[in-house]
């Protein structure tokens, strides 16, 4: 059964990896020139938009950024299609009674009160929460964003009653989110995909799609199981 | 005739030499004293002669200096305009409403539409002192410059700032009824922020409640009176053609509405559990990563 382990398992495939890319390109340049106008007050952010072009050329490369992150999230159900289609798609990444006691059993880890690590899947609890917040934050800051880029037009949805705190809800939600997502996204992916020891500079997974073998055993133990265990043989037959 | 020629010359350069001489109330003259004077009284040289006023004579606004010392220096008096004016904003209390109401000597359109204005009228007609004059919005006019000009008090972006002078003050708005948080909400809006980044299509003050001709914004006859009013401010082919009325909305300068404040601090909430949690999270992964590291070498690997 040995033999029939490889060194390295494929994780992301090209199209995902590609989707990956378009997204934190786009997340990078929504963030930078937004904050500059979220801080406009703040000394060092008003000098930050000149960096960008200026306040207008700032406005123009926020507006292209969001429409093609747009596109990418919406691509993405499309890739999620398909490959159900093509009866590819395990629900790894959908949010599971497990996933809490994976929670309580780490932080007794982190508190030596267990062992080991939890029985991770495929993606463990946090991974499944970073993949989920893009869906929030699609929902959140994409939907006000939409709104705030054409307001006239978009106005003519809005009911009369909402009229006196709609625009101030969609400002909010636009702004207080994006620092949610931004700061989310510059504790935890910056920990575990760069500053991790076992990873600094970085994890080239997102370049390779690849993991080592030896890692999804020790990150991902149920995965490792579910492939090369024993009821893997019995799936098969 | 080569003698008268001579003579000719010999006065013409004379005169050259001492371009006003007799006159004791051209601006060199004042500025020999007040130029290097301290408080209010002092009249920075350098600063008056790169304004837009600065080739005038004082006296053309100060016609009548008071006191013995500018004996002999008073200008020509002053016109009907001047004094009128003059005699209007007199609820003001100026310690010298002549100069203040020199400007209407050249700028009569503009006096014109401020007499008409709310601020006009609170100062003209309610005899008030808190409505503005001239130099309230537009600084002393010695040091006015060409604009645009950063040092204008009322140059687009820094407008705001001078509005909020009287509008931010506590005893104005509470007198009067303004919204107490105008100048901050409009800060914070999209206008505001874009406005302070130098956005050069952002709007301030004046660009929606106009500026000489200010009135009330519950006049209907405010550029923002009406809903639309608002419309075609707000419809301006370079701002938001086809304003409709769900979208003039948007922009009230009131404070935040309860439900919006709550979605608020809903949304704060969340923002710092989250925070709060992954902050712990990565702490405490960096502590157990050390610890097997160097006490349980292998150990859970």
């Amino acid at each position: 059964m040995e033999k029939n382990i490889p060194a390295e398992i494929e994780r992301f495939d090209i199209s995902a990896r590609i989707q990956h890319i378009v997204m934190f390109v786009s997340f990078l340049l929504l963030s930078f020139t937004g904050w500059g106008l979220k801080y406009a007050y703040a000394q060092p952010a008003s000098a930050w938009i000149t960096v960008w072009g200026g306040p207008k050329m700032a406005g123009i490369i926020h507006r292209v950024a969001g429409i093609i992150m747009l596109l990418d999230f919406i691509y993405h159900q499309f890739y999620l299609l398909n490959l159900a289609r093509k009866k590819d798609l395990r629900l790894t990444i959908v949010p599971m009674p497990k996933d809490v006691v994976d929670l309580i059993q780490n932080f007794l880890y982190y508190f030596g009160l267990r062992k080991e690590r939890p029985y991770f899947s495929k993606f463990t609890y946090l991974q499944k929460f970073d993949y989920w917040a893009v869906y929030w934050g699609m929902f959140i800051i994409g939907t006000s964003g939409f709104f705030l880029a054409f307001p006239v037009t978009v106005s003519a949805l809005f009911p009369q009653f909402t009229l006196a705190w709609i625009w101030d809800v969609i400002f909010i939600m636009h702004s207080d989110e994006a620092l949610l997502a931004i700061v989310f996204i510059l504790i935890i992916h910056f920990y575990n995909e760069h500053l991790r020891s076992e990873y600094f500079p970085m994890n080239w997974l997102w370049l390779t799609g690849k993991m080592p073998i030896e890692t999804l055993k020790h990150h991902h133990p149920a995965e490792y199981d579910y492939l090369y265990g024993k009821d893997a043989e019995k799936r098969k037959k | 005739m080569r003698m008268l020629l001579n003579v000719t010359g010999v006065l013409l350069f004379a005169f050259l030499l001492v371009p006003a001489a007799g006159a004791a109330t051209d601006a060199a003259t004042c500025l020999s004293c007040h130029g290097s004077m301290e408080g209010t009284v002092n009249v920075n040289q350098e600063r008056f002669a790169k304004s837009v006023h600065g080739s005038f004579d004082c006296v053309t606004c100060h016609p009548a200096p008071k006191g013995d010392q500018h004996k002999g220096m008073s200008g020509p008096a002053p016109d009907k305009a001047v004094k009128d004016f003059a005699a209007a904003i007199a609820p003001k209390n100026l310690k010298d409403p002549l100069a203040a109401a020199a400007c209407v000597g050249c700028h009569p359109d503009k006096v014109e539409e401020y007499r008409a204005s709310i601020h006009g009228q609170n100062v003209i007609v309610k005899k008030s002192s808190d409505g503005p004059v001239c130099t309230s919005c537009h600084g002393t006019p010695h040091y006015i410059e060409k604009r645009p000009s950063m040092a204008s008090k009322v140059y687009l972006y820094n407008i705001v700032e001078t509005c909020g002078k009287c509008h931010e003050e506590k005893h104005i708005t509470e007198k009067y009824q303004f919204s107490p948080l105008v100048m901050e909400r409009y800060k914070e809006s999209f206008h505001g922020r874009k406005l302070k980044l130098g956005h050069t299509g952002a709007p301030s003050c004046a660009s929606c409640h106009s500026a000489h001709s200010i009135v009330s914004a519950k006049d209907p006859k405010s550029p923002v009176g009406s809903v639309e009013a608002k419309k075609k401010t707000c419809g301006n082919a370079a701002c938001h053609p086809g304003a409709t009325e769900k979208f003039v909305a948007a922009i009230t300068h009131q404070p935040l509405h309860p439900i919006a404040h709550f979605a608020e601090i809903g949304l704060i909430i969340l923002t710092v559990s989250v925070f709060g949690f992954i902050i712990i999270h990565v702490l405490l992964d960096i502590f157990a990563d050390i610890r097997d590291r160097l006490f349980r070498k292998g150990g859970g690997h």
